[in-house]
């Protein structure tokens, strides 16, 4: 069984020979420690920043190259900018992105960071230029990383979810504020960027990818961020439009969230494929959400990234352990930390992990 | 007809801010002592911390509560006199270098200054020379270290480590607060005090000012 058919067959609740393993993301740093190799130019998780197409393919070839060296069984891979567009730059340095965000860079991870917003009210929004989902040049990562493959690992598409575009176009508290005075505006932005990852959808769906890892977080430590009405209103609404989208092509849908998501949980069942991330700090027990959801929800995450970074060797193998006996069982789980590998995580620890996947993960599950 | 609503009411409604400002005018002009509405928005803050603790508010609300209660503060500042003019202390705020997240900072920042303390906020991205240099010339009793990711712990010991190599370590209490710290984290990297969240850093400043290191 290859890499791409293991993870098939977990996406459809089936046991393949053993638990599929993936990261959603690994910080350049610690990308180049693994490779050897170095990658001078600056990204960002949030949103394309890169508009050199050679340097665009060196980030692919550079994450590929880990993934294989690691034995990573799914590839997930965001989108490139569109063709043509530049990045405006402030006079402090910092970058304006396509939607308007400010980003600052984050020296210790070579990472462009939302940080303020372009918008000071609600009219900007009315000029702001929105991008168009038919321009050329946002799979272009994505076609490259398919011609690579060749099927040999399972193909994501990572696109941000609307509400967490928002909150960072916006930034948090103009967001917040809005959402509470204006509450029609913020929808109709949710409206509009679903809009626009519907548009994408059938452009990620085209090149033939597996599955969408919808990023963005609905929840910090405590819960939810906004209210469960302000989720069912207006939040949900739209996930199932790109859910639906998605679906028409063939292609899965996992929605990835940090922070404590128990009580979310019923809705996300019934609308996405899969969760992401499922953060043991933030209290998700996966044995608990396996045995009510199990068999509506594809579980991936659950290793404290808290852990990879400031525990040993022989407590990530016990962690493992206890995520596979919790939750492979019948398929349906993918094996990863509960958001990515950052610069500060331990690599011995996050070998570790994948080491102990491959040991304890192998179908029948025997613990 | 409803009887008008009180500052608390207001707050914790998530009322307009216009409302909020006209309340507080319309006491002031019946000569009511500003000071005991100074009272009455840190009593709601603590209630709002206590509901947020208990999940009770999501923080979307927590941080419209925290928007709120500082621009009551700042409107109630100039009619403030003697001792109810002079804040509760001052406080140094930022997010360590290598974080850019301010989220949790910024909602402490407004809260602490709606609750009567002097705030100079550093921003994120802070290097632990710039922390140094703010105690220097401020003179807080309090300095808050913020970082979200627990690759940035190590640059808040950086920090501490500048204070005391600077000497400036027994002249201010160091709060570190975000999500990646616990106690043990705390007193290992030689902290006063933590907090994981906006609200328990509060708390931990307002009980590190009962304690002697505020006025």
């Amino acid at each position: 069984m290859n890499h791409r058919e293991r993870v098939i067959k977990a996406l459809n609740f089936e046991e393949p020979d053993r638990v599929p393993i993936m990261e959603n993301g690994i910080d350049t740093p610690l990308m180049e420690k693994i490779t050897g190799d170095s990658f001078p130019y600056a990204v960002s998780r949030q949103s394309p920043i890169i508009t050199d197409r050679s340097h665009e393919s060196m980030r692919v070839d550079l994450r590929l190259k880990c993934w294989r060296k690691i034995d990573f069984d799914l590839f997930p891979i965001d989108l490139s900018t569109p063709d043509g567009w530049k990045p405006q730059m402030t006079p402090e340095g910092d970058m304006v992105d396509l939607w308007g965000r400010i980003m600052k860079l984050d020296k210790m991870t070579r990472a462009w960071i939302p940080y303020s917003t372009v918008f000071t009210d609600p009219d900007d929004y009315d000029e702001f230029e929105f991008p168009d989902p038919l321009e050329g040049g946002w799979v272009y990562a994505l076609e490259y990383a398919k011609r690579n493959l060749e099927g040999e690992m399972a193909l994501a598409s990572s696109l941000r979810d609307p509400f967490a575009h928002a909150w960072e176009m916006f930034t948090p508290m103009k967001f917040v504020l809005w959402m509470y005075r204006e509450p029609s505006f913020i929808k109709r932005v949710i409206e509009d960027i679903a809009d626009f990852n519907i548009g994408i959808i059938k452009r990620v769906a085209e090149v033939g990818v597996d599955l969408i890892i919808s990023s963005g977080d609905y929840c910090d430590a405590k819960g939810p961020m906004v209210p469960l009405s302000f989720f069912r209103d207006t939040i949900f609404p739209n996930l199932r439009r790109q859910v639906d989208a998605a679906h028409k092509s063939g292609v899965k849908y996992i929605k990835h969230t940090d922070g404590n998501i128990n009580s979310l949980l019923p809705d996300l069942a019934d609308i996405v494929d899969g969760c992401h991330s499922l953060d043991p700090s933030a209290g998700v027990d996966i044995g608990s959400v396996k045995k009510t959801y199990g068999d509506r929800l594809v579980l991936m995450g659950n290793i404290s990234v808290d852990n990879l970074a400031l525990k040993g060797r022989a407590d990530i193998v016990e962690e493992v352990k206890r995520c596979i006996r919790d939750a492979s069982p019948g398929g349906g789980h993918i094996l990863s930390s509960s958001n990515s590998w950052a610069a500060g995580a331990r690599l011995e620890n996050c070998l570790a992990m994948v080491e102990a996947g491959k040991t304890y993960g192998v179908y029948p599950i025997k613990m | 007809m409803s009887l008008p609503k009180s500052l608390r009411e207001l707050i914790l409604g998530l009322a307009d801010i216009s409302e909020i400002k006209d309340l507080i005018d319309n006491e002031l002009r019946s000569h009511k002592n500003p000071q005991l509405i100074v009272d009455e928005l840190s009593q709601t803050l603590r209630e709002v911390g206590d509901k947020y603790e208990r999940g009770e508010l999501f923080l979307s609300e927590l941080m419209m509560i925290g928007y709120l209660a500082s621009e009551a503060a700042s409107n109630l500042k100039p009619h403030l006199s003697g001792a109810g003019k002079r804040s509760r202390g001052k406080t140094v705020m930022g997010t360590v270098r290598g974080d850019i997240h301010d989220v949790g900072k910024n909602i402490v920042v407004m809260m602490l200054q709606a609750d009567g303390w002097e705030v100079i906020d550093l921003g994120v991205d802070v290097p632990p020379e710039e922390f140094v240099e703010a105690i220097r010339k401020e003179k807080p009793v309090i300095l808050g270290l913020s970082a979200l990711l627990t690759s940035t712990l190590e640059e808040m010991r950086n920090v501490i480590k500048a204070l005391e190599k600077s000497g400036l370590r027994d002249k201010v209490k160091v709060i570190v607060g975000g999500r990646p710290i616990t106690r043990m984290i705390a007193k290992e990297m030689g902290a006063d005090g933590y907090a994981d969240d906006s609200v328990a850093a509060i708390r931990a400043v307002r009980e590190m000012a009962r304690r002697g290191g505020g006025t």
